[in-house]
């Protein structure tokens, strides 16, 4: 079992050493390097709302990233104290043309391609956004 | 993240290094955009060397191609690497973009 967390001000240029973190966490989970990074992917996007829709113009906020790993499993669990944001809503499926892309809900449906489950809940003043993913 | 251009006749290769995320997605728009005020009606990005691509990344894609498109031109990907292609896939627009395997191909289509 591997266990990680990190504490980071809640900033844009923060959330790479998020990404990094994940990248370990899913390398000790034995993902391929694919998988690794999709989940990346899905903690970039979850900690990228918490920045400009949870926290806005706020500048003061933290990011708690608790990630947990065990053969073929991945736990991401995001705690803020930003106003409550709810991602684990499924995103909009309408379909679209080419000639009319969509510009925006892409990074909500990129965390519910790439995260087998999708968790939130707010208690305490908290967000606590969980997710998982499993592999083989 | 860092970007090299290079400009044709017809068409600009803009060569982007690094991570294009939430953090370097406005610079990335900004030199698109300044691109495209030098009346580049064509664009092709090199992603070769693209380590990250984040939704912000794509949205800037997205409103880069719809804006050429408008005006008669095209946005098209040369040698994506793996990891910029799996976002593309991932957010389902891989159906947007014309894909060369190599930039000169790419420059050879206009």
């Amino acid at each position: 079992m591997f266990s990680l967390s990190l504490t980071v001000p809640a900033q844009l240029e923060m959330i790479e050493s998020i990404c990094d973190a994940v990248d370990s966490a899913a390398a000790a989970a034995g993902f391929d390097e694919r998988a690794r990074y999709s989940c990346q992917l899905a903690a970039s996007e979850a900690c990228e709302n918490i920045v400009k829709h949870g926290y806005g113009e706020r500048t003061s906020g933290e990011i708690e990233a608790r990630l947990s790993a065990s053969p073929n499993d991945l736990t991401i669990e995001l705690i803020d104290s930003a106003r409550p944001f709810n991602p684990a809503n499924p995103p909009s499926t309408q379909p679209w043309s080419v000639d009319d892309p969509p510009v925006g809900g892409l990074g909500l449906l990129i965390i519910h391609r790439v995260m087998d489950e999708v968790e939130y809940e707010r208690s305490q003043g908290q967000n606590r956004l969980l997710m998982r993913k499993h592999t083989g | 993240m860092e970007i090299q251009i290079q400009e044709y006749k017809r068409v600009a290769v803009l060569a982007i290094t690094g991570r294009i995320d939430s953090a370097t997605s406005a610079e990335f728009e900004a030199a698109l955009q300044d691109i495209m005020g030098k009346a580049k009606r064509n664009l092709i990005l090199d992603m070769a060397q693209v380590e990250f691509l984040s939704s912000s990344g794509l949205r800037v894609l997205v409103t880069t191609l719809k804006s050429l498109r408008k005006g008669g031109g095209e946005l098209c990907i040369a040698q994506p690497s793996q990891r910029a292609r799996d976002a593309i896939e991932i957010a389902g627009l891989d159906v947007l973009f014309k894909f060369y395997d190599d930039r000169e191909a790419a420059i050879a289509s206009f």
